[in-house]
């Protein structure tokens, strides 16, 4: 059962707002720490952990052969998954995937998918006969605040980083997963009245809702996503979007300084 | 380094150590007889005292007693009580009848609503985990301004010993109202400079993981606090 | 694992093993407490190349009401195995070997946590594991006592996982991959250090009495290691904790 969300704690996120703060001293547009490692899962062919303020999330490559689609018989295949087990709150009561959990897989995989950065012909093996199916499972094991900008920055890293393993399958010599551009996601939450970028675990409990962007390398906007109840203007949306260049910017200059180790 | 009453360090020990033949000695908190043995069930530090033996556990969570002193969140609101988020294993009950308001059958929630912050003390904890919360006493009431910080009720301790003197200087550095609730709650009354700074002073104190280091840590952010007062 | 696979050839012709350990020689351990924010109480556990992390929250209500029991705490048990822990892809969802580890997993640590304590609570372990090679249930049962300690949740004792398992008719302490796959016999047991007392013990393949004896003997000698291990990182979180 989801904690209740005290009144008071509304009421200082509007003071707060009001006086341009935050309920953990950061700035508006002020990102946590984040710290990312790949290549850590040696049983995955892709594979990075990323420490965001207080969220954990690892993500894994995985890859498999597969008949490819009749309509599509040279191109492979990719399917983006996340998972919001209970390990990750007190709040995540065991049960059925949760329409939330669900909404994130599918949030970071159309982040992922329609910035094309996954070359789906370069997956093809055998044409109408053999491809490679590549798998991306998201696993959040600590629930800090913003899941979503930790796992769509963990979905890519390990992507970039990840070994194809011919060998194994016996079709070729393994090599780096063709991957171009880096999409990465930016999360903003109405706090208190005004949005604010990359929400904290009180921001999101009292706040209200978020949007998340997903840009790639030209700062082209590949995917979107309203959350929650509640409504914004375009001109709101152009501010955060100002933001979403400079956050994305520099978390994909962060996944490729880890590329090439 | 945790220090005795005496300066000597005081072990830290795991569930399962051995602490020391019982000899003749009576087992508290964390610790327990097996056989000859005193064994510890916590990780924390060896205390003992007056013949008994126990051990303060470095982390724990809150268990409601008598007694308490609680700030507790609406989560439910029924024609005749309230059940309410006290930070503990279980909800608390607040009947009507312990309410300080005069409650009409149905009515709770024009006194009351879900959301609101109360200030109640604990009256009762049987046997199974029920918890009975009260308002009937001196100061408790609807807490409808201020804020509510979270404080690991490790320090609790700390701050409430000898005389509470610790709580004392934190009100004086803030000049907020202050009052410290048993479950890991602190609400603050006061300007926002006030308030702000007791936000930041509880991050640092959270940072620094598990350690006695409240005091230090509050020294240190005695420079810029709003009201430096009689230093 | 059991049958077929005596052609493989797990022990060199000195008596080490594939990976150059002794027969009696455990895998490296590596143990973190504290590692995960939110939760209430938390373990990362590397053992060999399996990594296990467990978060523990609790006590709180047990729901849904008919798992409750009004004279004590149930420890709700989830063993998990991500997707990318293993070689092959493991499909989210209902997993019947996950149930039965996660079951007896919580049998074994309800034998050591003073459930009286909590009646009509329970408390969730959440084990996950990240990478798996061999002896998976017994990192998950490590770290859950690390973690249930870490969570300030009392216990009587800590429960360490370990294996042992017989190859090419060689008894040898904890078994890796290739072992287990290709090896004659299994023998997984979680050991209280304290009392010396076994809460969690399972077996399959084939062993002599003597056999047995044996595996028993080098899981209690990895036990009593891989208990300092797990103090070291229980003490470590404290600040000035002793070393």
């Amino acid at each position: 059962m989801a904690a209740p969300v005290p009144s008071l704690l509304r009421q200082e996120l509007e003071r707060l707002a009001e006086s341009d703060q935050r309920i953990d001293g950061r700035g508006r547009w002020d990102r946590r720490e984040v710290q990312l490692e790949v290549d850590i899962l040696y049983n995955a062919e892709g594979s990075a952990k990323v420490t965001w303020g207080d969220t954990v999330v690892y993500a894994g490559v995985k890859f498999e052969l597969r008949t490819p689609w009749p309509d599509r018989p040279t191109q492979g295949s990719l399917m983006c998954g996340a998972e919001l087990r209970p390990v990750a709150h007190r709040k995540y009561e065991p049960g059925p995937p949760s329409p939330q959990s669900i909404e994130l897989g599918r949030v970071v995989d159309r982040g992922i998918r329609e910035s094309g950065c996954i070359d789906m012909e370069a997956l093809c093996i055998v044409p109408g006969e053999k491809v490679w199916g590549v798998m991306i499972d998201i696993h959040v094991l600590s629930d800090g605040g913003n899941i979503f900008d930790a796992c769509g920055l963990a979905a890519i890293a390990a992507l970039r980083t990840a070994v194809v393993p011919a060998e194994r399958f016996d079709v070729g010599e393994d090599h780096v997963l063709a991957v171009k551009g880096t999409p990465v996601m930016a999360s903003f939450q109405r706090v208190g009245g005004r949005f604010v970028y990359d929400p904290s675990e009180d921001e999101e409990t009292g706040g209200e809702e978020r949007i998340h962007i997903t840009l790639g390398d030209e700062e082209h906007l590949h995917s979107l996503q309203k959350g929650l109840k509640g409504a914004f203007t375009p001109a709101e949306f152009a501010e955060i979007l100002e933001v979403a260049r400079t956050h994305c910017g520099e978390l994909r200059e962060l996944v490729s300084s880890m590329e090439g180790n | 380094m945790s220090q005795g009453q005496n300066g000597a360090e005081l072990r830290l020990v795991t569930p399962g150590s051995a602490i020391g033949p019982v000899s003749g000695r009576r087992v508290g908190t964390g610790a327990l007889i097996q056989g000859d043995d005193i064994i510890a069930t916590r990780v924390g530090h060896v205390r003992e005292r007056h013949g008994t033996v126990s051990v303060d556990p470095v982390a724990s969570c809150y268990m409601p007693r008598s007694g308490d002193l609680v700030i507790g969140t609406v989560i439910e609101a029924r024609s005749n009580l309230w059940f309410l988020d006290i930070n503990g294993p279980f909800q608390a009950l607040l009947p009507m009848s312990l309410a300080p308001w005069k409650v009409e059958f149905g009515g709770t929630r024009d006194h009351a609503d879900i959301n609101d912050s109360l200030l109640m003390r604990v009256q009762e904890v049987d046997e199974v985990q029920n918890v009975v919360a009260t308002m009937k006493g001196i100061g408790l009431r609807r807490l409808a301004e201020g804020a509510v910080l979270t404080i690991d009720v490790q320090h609790i301790d700390t701050l409430r010993a000898e005389g509470a003197a610790l709580l004392k200087r934190l009100r004086d550095l803030s000049d907020c109202r202050l009052v410290l609730a048993d479950n890991g709650r602190l609400w603050a009354d006061g300007d926002a400079a006030g308030i702000d700074w007791l936000r930041a002073l509880l991050r640092a104190v959270a940072a620094a993981g598990r350690s006695d280091r409240f005091e230090a840590i509050l020294e240190a952010h005695a420079a810029n606090a709003p009201n430096q007062g009689d230093a | 694992m059991m049958g077929g696979y005596g052609d493989v050839k797990l022990l060199n012709d000195d008596g080490t093993r594939l990976d150059g350990r002794t027969v009696d020689e455990m895998r490296p351990v590596e143990i973190k407490a504290g590692i995960l924010p939110a939760a209430q109480g938390s373990a990362w556990v590397k053992h060999g190349l399996n990594v296990a992390v467990v978060a523990v929250y609790g006590p709180m209500e047990a729901h849904p009401r008919k798992i409750q029991r009004q004279d004590r705490a149930v420890l709700d048990v989830r063993y998990n195995m991500a997707p990318f822990s293993t070689s092959d892809r493991i499909r989210p969802g209902f997993n019947r070997r996950s149930r039965e580890i996660s079951k007896v997993t919580a049998e074994a640590l309800e034998s050591v946590v003073l459930l009286e304590r909590y009646p009509r609570s329970k408390i969730r372990v959440e084990i996950e594991i990240l990478a798996a090679e061999a002896g998976t249930r017994c990192v998950g049962i490590t770290a859950a006592s690390v973690a249930l300690a870490d969570a300030g949740i009392p216990m009587r004792d800590m429960v360490v996982g370990i294996a042992s398992g017989k190859i090419q008719d060689t008894v040898v302490l904890d078994l890796d991959k290739a072992e287990d796959n290709y090896g004659q016999a299994d023998l997984p047991m979680g050991i209280c250090p304290n009392t010396g007392e076994l809460v969690f013990l399972q077996m399959d393949g084939d062993l002599s009495i003597e056999e047995y004896n044996l595996a028993t003997e080098y899981n209690y000698k990895a036990a009593a290691e891989i208990h300092e291990i797990m103090v070291a990182a229980l003490k470590a979180r404290y600040d000035g904790g002793e070393a």
